[in-house]
């Protein structure tokens, strides 16, 4: 797998504002997934030539980190979270509704605080914020998936 | 009883737009560094007594000047990874007044003699750190930023990719250098981080938000806000059981119990307060007799056996379940240490297994003292914090809520 020719010029340029090769992993990591959806054996390969690293240098530093994803999903994605300030304000309310209405084309997946407490319960959907959940506004938001 | 130093833009209609921006002070400091000297710049950091506003509190003019003391090529890296639950302040500078922070990053950069700035934000704040993003491009348009610019700076965003630990500055490096997020041993006396070897100075993005107004109005001006150990203000964050959550910059000083109840718009449903996290999760909690007494200030919360941290307040109403709420913080730390240390690893897992049987109510006095136990088991064999906070957070709970563990013991 190899990157866009946009993504090429991105790199290009973003070599220049590090000291060195290796501290493109994560941004590297970021713009494969941004264009496969995921992190392949590929991609990983392709990163490891990139940064003059082992490729197993690469495997455990995607694996370290949990919004990267190794195996495709034809699923999106919606997260809720769980920690103190939204469990409080019924997250888990929140979170069984989902899974009880829309696991078919969503994976719904608990996570960690994500500075959002102030609006608790909070959920993202693809990655978009949503504040101050309530079982309406999902309803309206995800009406007919 | 809001005193607006750092948030003073945030409520301007498109603030982050750098016309907006220019008209409302954002940038001007700038042009006071053409008179003075970057010791001069460190110098006043120190007499406004600010300290580092990403939970540890340590005065920020004695870390630039370790930095500033080295020569050759140094860094500015910028911790925006905001992930201590209860804690949600930095993401209100990065999406409403990112020119403030830029602002801020060139300040310092010229102080400490930096040419070279990371911004390091949590990898779910995609959407707050691409304004951000575009706020930096405008700067390097109007030369702010750049070869052609005054003090001639980049600022680079690194997006991080969700682990906790991460926030803590040397696994931050670790991250930043392409390295799984793992702490390091730390240094036997005072030194600066390095990054790639070079000497780097590791600050808070709300602790960089805050040197604009001290160039600008000299550290006097920002001594008048605050006590005398904790000087300005802090954008302390409320949430949990409240009417109104949300972020309100106040001085250090404030009464803990006024700003729940005048800025938090006090406990939702007309329910009694029962207790409160006062700093993000890892500071332990306060039952409602001792947050009358509470100071929102390190001395005070020092005093009354927990502290400040990020200023993130938790508030709990007379119905929860400290068991479950402690359940809560348990599974979060289970989940987020790093694994490296043994201690750690094992022990965060074996206090939340623990507390699952407190919540089925099938306890024994072991497991209590298994919870009690934590902090010689957890404390001083690790290599970062994280364990000995976990360790003081259960103590909290335990101090003052023991009777609602004991109920559970069967
Ligand atoms: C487990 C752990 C997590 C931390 N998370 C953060 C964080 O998310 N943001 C932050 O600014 N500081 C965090 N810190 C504190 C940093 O290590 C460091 O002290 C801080 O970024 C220094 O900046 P300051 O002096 O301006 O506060 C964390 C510390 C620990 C031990
Ligand atoms: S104390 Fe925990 S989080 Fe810190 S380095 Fe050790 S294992 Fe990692
Ligand atoms: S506790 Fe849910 S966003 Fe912080």
């Amino acid at each position: 797998m190899s990157f866009t020719q946009a993504n090429i010029i991105k790199i290009a340029s973003l070599m220049h504002r590090y000291p060195q090769k290796k501290a493109l992993v994560l941004p590297l990591l970021w713009l494969a997934q941004k264009q496969e959806g995921f992190i392949s054996d590929e991609f990983i390969n392709t990163i490891a030539e990139l940064t003059h690293m082992p490729y197993m240098h690469i495997y455990s530093v995607a694996s370290f980190y949990t919004m990267f994803k190794l195996q495709k999903s034809d699923k999106k994605t919606i997260e809720v979270c769980r920690t103190l300030s939204c469990e409080l304000n019924g997250s888990e309310a929140i979170k069984k509704y989902l899974v009880e209405n829309y696991s078919k084309n969503y994976e719904i997946v608990a996570v960690e605080c994500m500075g959002a407490c102030g609006g608790s319960p909070m959920c993202t959907i693809e990655g978009k914020y949503m504040e101050n959940v309530t079982i309406e506004m999902l309803d309206e938001v995800l009406h007919g998936n | 009883m809001e005193t607006k130093i750092v948030s003073k833009n945030f409520d301007i209609p498109n603030a982050h737009t750098i016309e907006v921006a220019l008209k409302n002070t954002r940038y001007e400091s700038i042009h006071n560094l053409i008179f003075l000297k970057p010791q001069t710049v460190i110098d006043m950091i120190k007499a406004s007594g600010l300290r580092g506003k990403g939970g540890g509190g340590a005065p920020s003019g004695a870390k630039w000047q370790l930095a500033s003391d080295y020569i050759g090529e140094k860094y500015l890296v910028v911790n925006g990874d905001e992930s201590e639950p209860g804690t949600f302040k930095d993401r209100q500078i990065i999406a409403k007044d990112p020119h403030l922070l830029i602002e801020g990053i060139i300040v310092t950069c010229f102080a400490i003699g930096a040419k070279n700035a990371y911004v390091y934000v949590r990898g779910e704040y995609e959407e707050f750190s691409n304004i951000l993003q575009l706020a930096i491009d405008e700067a390097y348009a109007k030369n702010f930023l750049g070869n052609g610019a005054i003090i001639p700076i980049d600022i680079t965003i690194h997006r991080g990719a969700g682990a906790y630990i991460c926030g803590e500055k040397s696994a931050l490096l670790e991250s930043l250098e392409g390295n799984r997020g793992h702490p390091r041993l730390k240094p036997k006396k005072p030194e600066p981080e390095f990054y790639f070897g070079n000497p780097t100075l590791v600050n808070n993005v709300e602790t960089i938000a805050s040197v604009p107004f001290i160039v600008l109005h000299g550290a006097e001006a920002y001594r008048a806000y605050g006590t005398k150990d904790s000087a300005g203000t802090l954008l302390f964050a409320i949430s949990g059981h409240v009417n109104s959550a949300g972020v309100y910059e106040v001085p250090f000083g404030t009464s803990m119990i006024e700003y729940i109840e005048k800025l938090g718009g006090g406990i939702k449903n007309g329910k009694k307060l029962k207790a409160v996290i006062p700093g993000g999760a890892s500071t332990p909690i306060l039952p409602a007799h001792l947050v009358k007494e509470a100071k929102l200030d390190y001395e005070s919360l020092k005093a009354l056996g927990s502290s400040l941290g990020t200023g993130g307040m938790i508030v709990m109403d007379e119905d929860t379940s400290m068991v479950k709420a402690l359940k809560n913080l348990l599974r979060f730390y289970h989940h987020e240490s790093c694994g490296q240390c043994t201690p750690c690893r094992e022990g965060t897992s074996w206090v939340d297994k623990t507390m699952d049987k407190f919540i089925n109510k099938s306890a024994t006095h072991e497991d209590l003292q298994i919870l009690k136990g934590s902090s010689k088991s957890m404390n001083g064999q690790t290599i970062c914090v994280f364990a000995p906070a976990v360790s003081g957070v259960i103590d909290g709970f335990l101090k003052h809520f023991e009777d609602e563990f004991l109920e559970c013991i069967v």
